[in-house]
């Protein structure tokens, strides 16, 4: 059983605080992906729980043990880094093979294990070549390789796809999520790119500034994000943040809690309708034809732009007026605070 | 009508239209490396092929006649002259005093100040100052320093009950004092190499192999020295070539004694040439040296090669 839990974590560098008080509940075999902004603190705490960074305040637990004074070596964590760091001197062998041989693991033992992992990786003929010869794809899996076959309880990803062209990302992501079924291993990954998130998560931890903004399974940021931040750092594209001061409805039938400022709603949940049935009418600025949809940037008669998902149909022109209508199931409320209401 | 105006206002810019634009920028690069091609003709090109010549030529620079005597001079250095011998044992027994002590300490003092703390700029200053410091001066006031009655070094010696010997005056210390305040001055040059080197290694590596259970020690020889070696051939190279170029500081500091101790084949050149005035035969050695640095040097990037494979 590797539970990591995390009780008020803290990290200060020197006088600035950067992560500000986590608390965390990691279960055994489960998937967490942290995601938030640049500079939101998600690397850092990859970093404390794998011991390269030190604790400042709070408590970390790693299957049941106090970890917080444990070094990195002993914590039964492996962590992929965004730069792979494949050490370029040694052959894909040698690399993967590295933890085990400073660990004095017998040779024939080290081969069999490397040969393992090597082989559900189908890195097999790969082993005797050099970093230097290796693709971005193929380096990502040695990186993958090497952890794998230290056996660890926890595995730690600090944004191992985003060095990679954007078809291997989804190619290796698919890797990933077939990995994690078959070791059933812990897995904390970080990342910025919220589809990486939904696609690969458990549970997605929502960082900001060094707080956690909202745990749960990507269904759930999705579908009822509990911040104005959530709301919109989760989609793609951005949900659209209106505000509620003309009054009026938004959508025929939606009901509006009396302390909401502001309505969001998901361009997908939005359609072109008829004037008479709605409040938001505007002018079409920009159609974006990405193949599959139409994404269409509407700038609304009180100034304000919309961004809405046209499934199908022919796109209006640029400067058409339009009328929109919301889905009133879909609605998302918010009120002074930028809290969900 | 033909061409656009911006292509007419080129063609009636250029200055020489009848030559090629590949001539006009083949004559343009000509132009800005032909002071140091010039300068390279004439002091370093000029004497090198000069000093073939007069390797072969029997010559006393105060009679100004040279006469041609083959490989006379070669064949009086390496098999009649018990003198040369010695001279390249002196080097020889300085190169491999200096060059290893010069790269630990190197290493050692780059280990300990590639990364930030406070005062790490005034430290990295203070080891490489004697680097950028006049080589005549930093001689004599060791010469001074190391002096056998009341020399600073002695005096400090004599607190923790050490009568310290003469150090320059008795040939089996000489040797060794020429060595270490050469290195003491010199050392900065390749820690600010090392430096360098361990700043451009990626700090992941360590923390990969911390996170695999590699002790420090473990690191650094499975991980930083290897990553090292590039810089540590350069480094042993160049230290090695200015080990047996070594003068200024023989000449201030000892003067090739005690009994010749310190006698090494650069300031043994510059005496038969400049004190005896046997050009030739300073020449025939100035090419003997060039050889045993070649033949070092390509040995050590071989070894190194080999290492590689």
């Amino acid at each position: 059983m590797t539970k990591v839990l995390l009780k008020g974590i803290r990290k200060k560098f020197g006088a600035v605080e950067i992560i500000r008080g986590v608390d965390l509940d990691i279960e055994d075999g489960e998937f967490v992906v942290f995601v938030g902004p640049s500079g939101c603190g998600k690397s850092t705490l990859l970093r404390l729980i794998s011991g390269l960074e030190h604790i400042s305040g709070g408590e970390l637990h790693i299957g049941g043990q106090l970890v917080n004074e444990v070094p990195a070596s002993r914590r039964g964590v492996a962590m992929v880094f965004q730069s792979y760091a494949l050490y370029p001197h040694l052959t894909v062998r040698d690399n993967m093979g590295f933890g085990l041989k400073v660990r004095k693991v017998p040779a024939s033992e080290r081969a069999r294990r490397v040969s393992e992992a090597a082989a559900t990786l189908k890195l097999e003929p790969l082993l005797d070549r050099f970093p230097r010869q290796l693709s971005g794809g193929q380096r990502q899996r040695v990186a993958i390789g090497r952890a794998i076959v230290g056996n660890p309880d926890v595995f730690l990803f600090d944004e191992p796809l985003s060095n990679l062209d954007a078809e291997l990302r989804v190619h290796m992501r698919s890797e990933i999520a077939a990995l994690h079924q078959r070791l059933s291993t812990t897995m904390i990954y970080v990342t910025h790119d919220q589809i990486e998130a939904m696609t690969l998560a458990d549970k997605i931890v929502v960082l900001r500034d060094g707080r956690v903004e909202q745990v749960g399974t990507p269904r759930d940021l999705y579908d009822s994000p509990r911040t104005i931040f959530v709301a919109q750092f989760i989609g793609s594209p951005k949900m659209n943040i209106l505000p509620l001061a003309d009054g009026g409805p938004i959508a025929p039938g939606a009901s509006v809690p009396a302390t909401a400022i502001s309505v969001g709603i998901r361009p997908e949940h939005l359609s072109l309708g008829k004037s008479s049935n709605s409040t938001l009418r505007g002018k079409v600025r920009l159609a974006e034809y990405t193949g599959a949809v139409t994404l269409l940037h509407v700038e609304l008669d009180g100034g304000q732009t919309c961004l809405v998902i046209q499934n199908q149909g022919p796109a209006p022109e640029t400067g058409a007026e339009v009328s929109l209508q919301a889905d009133p199931g879909r609605l998302h409320f918010f009120d002074r605070e930028g809290q969900a209401v | 009508m033909a061409g656009s105006p911006s292509r007419d206002n080129a063609a009636h810019s250029a200055r020489a239209p009848w030559l090629t634009l590949k001539t006009r920028e083949m004559l343009e690069a000509w132009l800005f490396v032909s002071p140091t091609f010039i300068g390279f003709l004439i002091f370093f090109l000029g004497p090198l092929v000069a000093i073939f010549y007069y390797s072969t030529t029997e010559w006393n620079l105060l009679s100004q006649q040279a006469t041609f005597v083959g490989l006379r001079n070669f064949e009086n250095a390496l098999l009649e002259n018990p003198d040369f011998w010695h001279v390249v044992r002196n080097s020889v027994i300085f190169a491999l005093g200096l060059v290893p002590l010069n790269m630990a300490l190197a290493l050692s003092l780059a280990l300990a100040l590639s990364r930030p703390f406070f005062g790490v700029v005034f430290f990295r200053t203070v080891f490489f100052a004697p680097v950028v410091t006049s080589a005549i001066a930093w001689a004599i006031v060791w010469k001074f320093m190391l002096q056998g009655q009341g020399g600073a070094v002695n005096q400090m010696l004599a607190w923790i009950g050490i009568d310290g010997p003469n150090w320059l005056r008795e040939p089996n210390w000489a040797m060794a004092a020429v060595i270490v305040t050469r290195v003491i001055k010199m050392v900065g040059l390749n820690m600010i190499l090392y430096i360098a080197a361990l700043q451009s290694i990626p700090r992941d590596y360590e923390e990969a192999a911390t996170l695999e259970g590699a002790s420090r020690w473990q690191v650094f020889r499975m991980i930083t020295w290897p990553l090292l070696a590039p810089t540590t051939l350069v480094i042993m190279v160049l230290t090695t070539i200015g080990s047996f170029k070594v003068f200024d500081h023989i000449y201030q500091m000892t003067g090739g004694g005690p009994e010749n101790g310190t006698l090494v084949l650069a300031f043994y050149i510059y005496q038969q040439g400049f004190k005896f005035f046997n050009v030739g035969y300073a020449a025939a050695l100035a090419l003997i040296m060039f050889a045993i640095v070649m033949v070092l040097t390509l040995a050590q990037v071989m070894l190194r090669r080999r290492d590689m494979e």
